[in-house]
């Protein structure tokens, strides 16, 4: 006959594992923490090239991303990069169009607050590690031609930024 | 009168769950407050319109003494223009370095091994046998590297250099290491192109004095950074770094000392351009412009 087990006493349940992994998870969490605050994103489909620079952008400013498929001007698709590489023109009328408007907007903005209004734009360009210098430039120069001329492009620290 | 021997009082255990609790608010917050790549920019400024020439002017005469320093690559070598004059080509050989999601190990291939592979069908192969997906291999490309080729005319297929680097990751290279003279730990490969490390390249043990191409890090070597050393194809971006040290290091009375233009032709990529202009931030070039070959 197989014998019965019998347990006198309920199992507790132990939260010592459990303690141990979360203590791991929140010093690495807080080693990783980023208390500045990030004022760029990574864009998605796209590899950002790595660098040496630690510069960080000082202030929000408008975005460009250029991945295989699109160029995207704050979040909105304006012309598929194929369509840049093909023209022969350095200026992408598209782009130039939304860039002027925004910079518009920006300017008028700017005389209400009281500010100077005729400072160049600052823009910050993400754009796909694989990407042809030829979108590269023409996306340049169609910022520099609609006022944008403080370009910055993102790039993803090396080493993670540690030294 | 014997005494009793009391039974030891079982052992209570913490009461963890209001520690557990405030794990579980805490983890969520700093999870929403985490880089795990940090970004920073690369700046670049344009010329302003209203700072530009719009008449139809000649063009003012050139500055004779000014460097008017230029970097151009094309998709064979590197060449560095200065006052009209240009010093002789850096000839490199373009290498894709993978980071396989399967093994997290890098493999290194050359474009067109990548690109016939992808043709026939198949994604580059990793170190375990699996392969990357032919679809998306772009994606999982950490490193364009472009290897230093020692060659003597454009006919010469030349060797590939070979150097000693720290390395941060086993078998990444991160500095290539100079001797008191500034010149590289490196020498020609040997094989076929010169594509298998030379034997006669030694790496320095502990207690030798080395250095890097940073300024001011001169030291001697600790046992644990020596067993540290590899021994990697020289890479060209390298070469570069230490001319444009010791270009700006030469003229720096010149006006111009800081001023660089990197010239790229159009199918150059993206990578390869942040690639230049890091360096020549590294050797002290600030005004970094940029233009197209031809163009």
């Amino acid at each position: 006959m197989r014998k019965m087990h019998k347990y006198g006493k309920d199992v507790p349940f132990s939260l010592t594992s459990m303690m141990d992994m979360m203590t791991i998870i929140l010093v690495f969490l807080i080693k990783n923490v980023d208390t500045e605050g990030q004022l760029i994103t990574q864009a998605q489909n796209l590899i950002l090239p790595v660098s040496t620079s630690k510069v960080q952008p000082k202030e929000v400013s408008l975005g460009i991303t250029v991945d295989n498929q699109y160029v995207v001007v704050d979040n909105q698709k304006i012309i598929p990069t194929a369509d840049v590489l093909a023209q022969s023109d350095l200026l992408i009328a598209k782009v130039d169009s939304v860039l002027k408007e925004r910079r518009q907007t920006e300017q008028e903005h700017n005389l209400k607050a009281g500010l100077p209004a005729d400072e160049a734009g600052n823009i910050i360009i993400q754009i796909d590690k694989n990407i042809p210098y030829d979108a590269m430039y023409k996306v340049m120069a169609t910022c520099g031609f609609s006022g944008y001329t403080n370009i910055a492009f993102a790039v993803l620290m090396k080493n993670g930024g540690e030294e | 009168m014997a005494r009793e021997i009391k039974e030891p009082a079982e052992v209570q255990e913490p009461d963890l769950l209001p520690a557990m609790g405030l794990f579980t608010i805490l983890i969520p917050l700093l999870l929403t407050m985490t880089a795990f790549s940090k970004l920073a920019i690369v700046e670049i400024n344009l010329p302003e319109r209203s700072m530009m020439n719009m008449s139809n002017d000649a063009p003012p005469e050139p500055d004779e003494q000014a460097l008017n320093l230029s970097l151009a690559i094309t998709d064979q070598y590197v060449v560095i223009g200065a006052r009209g004059g240009f010093q002789p080509n850096i000839y490199y050989k373009e290498m894709w370095s993978f980071r396989c999601k399967s093994d997290n190990q890098l493999v290194t291939y050359s474009p067109d091994d990548v690109k016939a592979t992808v043709a026939a069908g198949h994604g580059p192969k990793c170190k375990d046998g699996s392969e990357i997906d032919k679809e998306h291999y772009l994606y999982q490309l950490e490193n364009i590297e472009l290897w230093y080729i020692d060659k003597t005319s454009d006919e010469d297929p030349g060797r590939v250099l070979w150097g000693v680097y720290t390395s941060h990751e086993a078998g990444v290279p991160d500095s290539i290491l100079v001797d008191g003279n500034n010149s590289f730990l490196a020498t020609q490969g040997e094989g076929n192109l010169g594509l298998n490390p030379p034997a006669s390249l030694k790496k320095p043990g502990a207690g030798v004095a080395v250095a890097t191409l940073t300024p001011n890090s001169a030291r001697r070597l600790k046992p644990e950074d020596a067993a540290k050393l590899i021994v990697y194809p020289l890479s060209a971006y390298d070469e570069i770094a230490k001319e444009l040290i010791q270009i700006h290091t030469a003229f720096i009375d010149l006006e111009d000392v800081d001023n660089i233009i990197i010239v790229a032709n159009d199918d150059t990529q993206f990578d390869k351009v942040i690639a230049l202009m890091d360096r020549a931030k590294s050797a002290g070039f600030t005004k970094i412009n940029l233009a197209k070959l031809g163009g």
